[in-house]
């Protein structure tokens, strides 16, 4: 008679070895999802978009981050505005996720970039095995460092090593300590899901779940060229704001003759 | 009750959370106020992170002056259906914009019609779909 107490050990040894497996699926080449084509964010360009109430989709800021967050509500209210985008800074890694532009997946087994038209932004997340690097070895990174696996055709990633930043114009800050992990899975033939999960201990009271849909576009003639932001930006910084040159003005630079404009 | 203070912030945060498809603030446009300048094509610089169209105007006593106008990126006026050739050097349009708050000839351009009637909406292809 087989013992009671080791049917339940090999019972539970089975399942945990099935949830190991479900926890790290290996993905090969014939088993890729195919996440093809040209995408854009579903919504309002906020991180959050998904209440009536864009003041707060937010859980509780922490005091001094509260009030940051509500110097540029007020400042916007007397129409002053600062957004690094502006001055051709990267929107960096949350905020991309909120941001309008064309996007792109190119995934591999070992590795999947997430590429974003605006400032040429690219998410490389590492599915071959590999950890974070050391604490050592980590400093602020505008996209941080972003680990995942696949569970069936769900991508799962762990981003650390962030940049301070904001997560969207209405300036609700992230710190430099914030931990991001997402399950992106395609939910439909035209959709792509990601399920956010935020952790900051510095900034936010408790973890801020956001889920955000990416559509597929169906022009063709749509395609993501390299994003030369100082090309032609007309948008200058001025009295703690944003100001436009004119091209009768001398700070403005013809995007014409960009070796020469570029002197000025 | 809403607050006039909270009603205030609301409307702020409002602004802020959906205005964003500009790549910058939008703080220097008056957006309660709109503009309507005829004039001819300049250049239309089909640029990131914005386009510029410039156009000359010309004034009463026969001068001209510039005028310019904001709009999208290339992926997002081809979004729109506006592509680097809609609007051509010499070519005479009116454009309708949100105009600067400081009054120098610039602004965001809500629309552009050409000779011929027809009527672009560069800001078309920028909302994203809600479905």
């Amino acid at each position: 008679m087989i013992d009671r107490k080791l049917v339940i050990f090999l019972g539970g040894w089975l399942a945990f070895a099935a949830l190991g497996a479900r926890a790290a699926d290996k993905m090969t080449w014939d088993k890729l999802p195919d996440w093809s084509g040209m995408w854009t964010m579903e919504g309002r360009v906020i991180f959050d978009g998904s209440g009536k109430d864009p003041h707060r989709e937010f859980p509780p800021l922490r005091p001094e981050y509260e009030a940051k967050y509500q110097k540029v509500v007020q400042d916007a209210i007397n129409n002053i505005e600062f957004d690094p985008l502006t001055h051709c800074l990267p929107a960096g890694f949350p905020r991309v996720l909120g941001e309008p532009f064309l996007q792109e997946f190119v995934i591999r087994p070992e590795q999947v970039w997430w590429i974003h038209e605006q400032q040429n932004e690219i998410r490389r997340i590492y599915t071959d095995g590999r950890k974070h690097p050391p604490a050592d070895e980590l400093y602020p990174l505008w996209e941080g460092h972003s680990i995942g696996h696949w569970e069936g055709d769900t991508l799962v990633v762990d981003t650390v090593s962030l940049r301070e930043g904001i997560y969207d114009r209405t300036g609700a800050i992230h710190s430099d300590k914030a931990h991001v992990t997402e399950r992106i899975r395609k939910i439909n033939a035209d959709t792509i899901e990601d399920q956010i999960v935020v952790e900051d201990p510095v900034t936010l009271t408790k973890p801020w779940h956001v889920t955000k849909r990416y559509k597929k576009l169906k022009d063709p003639s749509l395609r993501i060229d390299h994003w030369a932001c100082e090309e032609d930006n007309r948008a200058v910084f001025k009295d703690g704001s944003t100001d436009i040159v004119l091209p009768t003005e001398s700070r403005y630079k013809d995007p014409s003759k960009p070796d020469e404009e570029q002197k000025k | 009750m809403m607050t006039f203070r909270r009603a205030a912030l609301l409307a702020a945060a409002f602004v802020l959370s959906t205005q964003a498809f500009a790549h910058h603030s939008f703080a220097m446009f008056d957006r309660n106020k709109e503009v309507t300048i005829k004039g001819t094509v300049k250049a239309f610089n089909y640029t990131n992170p914005h386009s510029w169209l410039d156009i000359l105007v010309t004034d009463e006593k026969g001068g001209t002056k510039e005028w310019s106008f904001e709009m999208e990126g290339p992926s997002s006026l081809m979004r729109s259906g506006i592509k680097p050739g809609s609007l051509k050097p010499g070519e005479k349009i009116t454009v309708k914009a949100w105009p600067l708050r400081d009054g120098r000839p610039a602004g965001a351009a809500i629309s552009i019609t050409k000779e011929d009637g027809t009527v672009l909406d560069p800001r078309k292809g920028l909302r994203p779909p809600t479905t």
